[in-house]
């Protein structure tokens, strides 16, 4: 476990750099105006922080997930190293820099170093997002404002109790801007420590129940948290001066804004409707609280007509633009880099191969699912590595990117053997009494395919079973319990010489992969 | 850290300011109630009972105005706001502690700068006309907390108002040094007449502070 904390010392150093910054976007002007003391200021943003991260943190990180799911603890380390390094380097260097960017380039870094696809619709949906995000900002604000100021004039309140009402609404802004942040930007931070969490499911007193998942956004809100105590005051006086130049109502709807559009981007509910109006679904990602707050200040300096225009200083917008491109490639690059010295020189498994193979029942199961199997040939080697087998498969057939994501999913092999041994380091697990029993009932089968093990024991117990209407969080749960069994059933971790065998050469060989999703293969 | 009592504390606030502006208002009124017993009847009781009253007035703005002050820079507003609604309140009382002294000064020094003026009239109407200025600096503060948009009004009126007593003056004097008065209640009515339109000058001059006020605190 120790060892564990130590490999997400660089997701955590992401997490205090966020809060050391990006408070500064939801309570800056507030405390700035010294209309709330700091530590008022800190103990709201923290608490929101960290209940965003943990109730509603998975949608935004598992938009990451779908980049790319960096399965080994060592690879998601280096990955949150790269993007910090990068940050840092970029940041002394003067050139704006955002740290979703750095994550996601980092992100692709490993999956050029560990062979896994990345997924171009993902990356794009990505971009989009960066790309909309101060755009939507830019026009929450101009609405919010022009409501605002429309609502003031014809309330015509006092001077002072527009003050306490703005105060009010600053405090309340800030407050829901801070749960926003934890909610989106928490894939930042433990996004690529999800699939190589070390934590367990577990049950406090009362029934409440922290997924491994929930645990680790809970670790890295403490990090976001801990950032916003100990260095954050300095950026919010700072921040908090410049943004009240604007004027008291636009800096609550600057706040406001910022608030909305990391709300959007992390909301599955708004996503689900936007589907529902028959609009595209709206991507759920970490996107940049900073370029949103730049964004509404843009929004609201338009509304002034050409004055405001005039004094738009275009060239920072340019360099802004610049770094969506420029910070993931390098992001990428130091990965890359990273991930070849953290692997070849400390000796380090910085990724899981993940094997795929056509076997006789994985071909009968893409014939189950109307998949072309006729014409794909039976693969007796398993292939190591997504690109590589989908660069196979593509010399087979071609197929569109979904069905190739569905024949990855069915091709990905984890062999395991449900035994005597197995039972008992079950036995030491948080599974919960009744999904044990369902898995010892298993006791002799050997299992290929994940899905193989989740169809068996789906017919062993209902609780086994997916819910098609379930919600998000208990699937997440149910897929959590199933990858416990995997790597508890798993043949004993592949020895390091394999592994740098698999990694150099990329050969064939029965490598056992870890990740229940082969890494891009979803999406 | 805003408190629950939040907003009682403000709507007392806002009473205190309200009542502030009433006392700068009631000295206008004052001023020129007192103007009219002095040219009428000359330095009688209820002439000095009109003084007694601007003191009162002034004494009790004075202490309305350092209480505001002090709840807002302890617990209230916006800085930017503070610092303006202080400007504008320390320039409002000394609108009226200006009124206060001039006609305390009228009373004491100039008692004998209005006898055989035949022109009373004009005197009377560049009262008014100094009164109403004083008024609509009055209307444009209470504008500036309630309506900036309309603040731009009220300071047009002052602006008037103050060019009207400026020409009342000139009238005046050019009237006083053609008559056959002797010199010396010549150059005493006309330092009288000249206390006398300074007020609409003091008022004017918080027009101006109200313009750049009300620039900062209209919405875009």
């Amino acid at each position: 476990m120790i060892a564990s904390l130590v490999f997400l010392s660089s997701g955590l150093f992401l997490g205090w750099s966020l809060g050391a910054n990006d408070a500064s976007n939801v309570f800056g002007s507030a405390v700035g105006s010294r209309m709330l003391r700091f530590s008022t200021a800190a103990v709201l943003c923290s608490l929101f922080v960290i209940l965003g991260a943990v109730t509603a943190g998975g949608a935004a990180s598992g938009g990451l997930g779908e980049l790319g799911a960096v399965n080994a603890i060592a690879g998601s380390f280096t990955t949150a190293l790269a993007a910090g390094v990068t940050m840092t380097w970029m940041t002394r260097a003067g050139l704006p820099a955002s740290t979703s960017q750095a994550v996601v380039g980092a992100v692709v870094g490993w999956n050029w170093f560990s062979g896994s696809i990345t997924d171009l619709s993902q990356l794009s949906r990505i971009a989009f997002a960066w790309v909309a995000s101060p755009l939507l900002a830019a026009l929450l604000a101009a609405g919010l404002h022009r409501l605002l100021v429309a609502a003031i004039r014809r309330g015509r309140p006092h001077l002072l109790s527009l003050d306490a009402n703005l105060r009010l609404g600053l405090i309340l802004a800030g407050m829901f801007g801070s749960y926003s942040l934890g909610a989106n930007n928490i894939g930042n931070v433990m996004g690529v420590f999800v699939n190589a969490s070390p934590f367990a499911e577990l049950t406090i007193a009362g029934g409440l129940h922290l997924s491994g998942e929930q645990q680790l956004f809970l670790l890295g809100a403490i990090a976001i948290a801990v950032g916003v105590a100990t260095y954050s005051r300095r950026v919010m006086l700072t921040v908090g001066g410049s943004l009240m130049t604007l004027s008291p109502v636009a800096a609550l709807v600057v706040v406001l804004a910022n608030a909305l559009v990391l709300f959007v981007f992390s909301s599955p509910q708004l996503s689900a409707l936007a589907v529902a109006l028959g609009l595209p679904p709206i991507p759920l990602i970490p996107v940049s609280s900073s370029q949103a707050v730049i964004g509404a200040v843009l929004g609201i300096g338009l509304l002034q007509g050409g004055r405001g225009v005039r004094q738009i200083r275009w060239g920072v917008l340019a360099r802004i633009a610049s770094g969506w491109i420029t910070t993931p490639l390098i992001a990428a690059l130091v990965a890359f880099v990273l991930l070849f010295v953290v692997q070849n020189v400390f000796g380090q498994q910085v990724f899981r191969p993940v094997a795929y193979q056509l076997s006789p029942p994985a071909l009968v199961r893409l014939a189950e699912e109307r998949l072309p199997s006729e014409r794909l040939a039976m693969d007796l080697q398993p292939v190591v590595g997504s690109v590589r087998f989908r660069a196979w498969l593509r010399r087979q057939v071609r197929l569109d990117p979904a069905q190739e994501a569905q024949v990855l999913r069915i091709a990905e092999t984890r062999p395991l053997t449900i035994d005597a041994r197995g039972l008992e380091a079950l036995e030491r697990t948080s599974l919960p009494a009744p999904y044990r029993e369902a898995v010892a009932g298993l006791e002799g089968r050997s299992f290929l395919h994940p899905w193989q093990l989740a169809e068996a024991l789906a017919s062993r117990s209902p609780l086994w079973a997916p819910a098609p209407d379930a919600p998000r969080a208990e699937a997440a749960r149910r897929a959590a319990r199933l990858a416990l069994v995997l790597d508890t059933f798993s043949r004993s971790p592949p020895d390091r010489s394999a592994q740098n065998r698999g990694a150099q050469n990329r050969g064939a060989g029965p490598v056992p992969p870890t990740s229940l999703r082969s890494p891009g293969a979803e999406g | 850290m805003s408190s629950p009592l939040l907003f009682g504390k403000t709507h007392f606030l806002e009473a205190q300011i309200d009542e502030f502006l009433d006392k700068v208002s009631e000295g206008g009124i004052y001023f020129q109630r007192g103007m009219e017993l002095l040219l009428d009847r000359g330095v009688v009781p209820e002439t000095e009972l009109k003084l007694d009253q601007l003191i009162q007035l002034k004494e009790r703005a004075n202490e309305l105005r350092r209480a505001v002050v002090n709840t807002l820079y302890s617990e209230m507003l916006i800085p930017d706001f503070r610092g303006d609604v202080l400007r504008l309140l320390s320039h409002l009382y000394g609108l009226l502690d200006a009124t206060k002294n001039v006609f305390q000064e009228l009373l004491i020094e100039y008692a004998a700068a209005f006898e055989g003026l035949e022109t009373g009239a004009d005197v009377r109407e560049l009262v008014a006309v100094v009164d109403q200025s004083m008024q609509a600096a009055v209307r444009g503060a209470r504008a500036f907390f309630r309506q900036p948009e309309a603040v731009r009004d009220h300071i047009n009126h002052i602006r008037v108002y103050e060019s009207e007593a400026d020409a009342i003056t000139l009238r005046l004097k050019k009237g006083l040094f053609g008559s056959a008065l002797p010199l010396e209640s010549k150059l005493l009515a006309r330092d009288a007449l000249a206390v006398i339109d300074g007020l609409a000058d003091r008022a004017e001059e918080i027009s101006d502070e109200l313009s750049i006020l009300a620039i900062k605190r209209v919405l875009e």
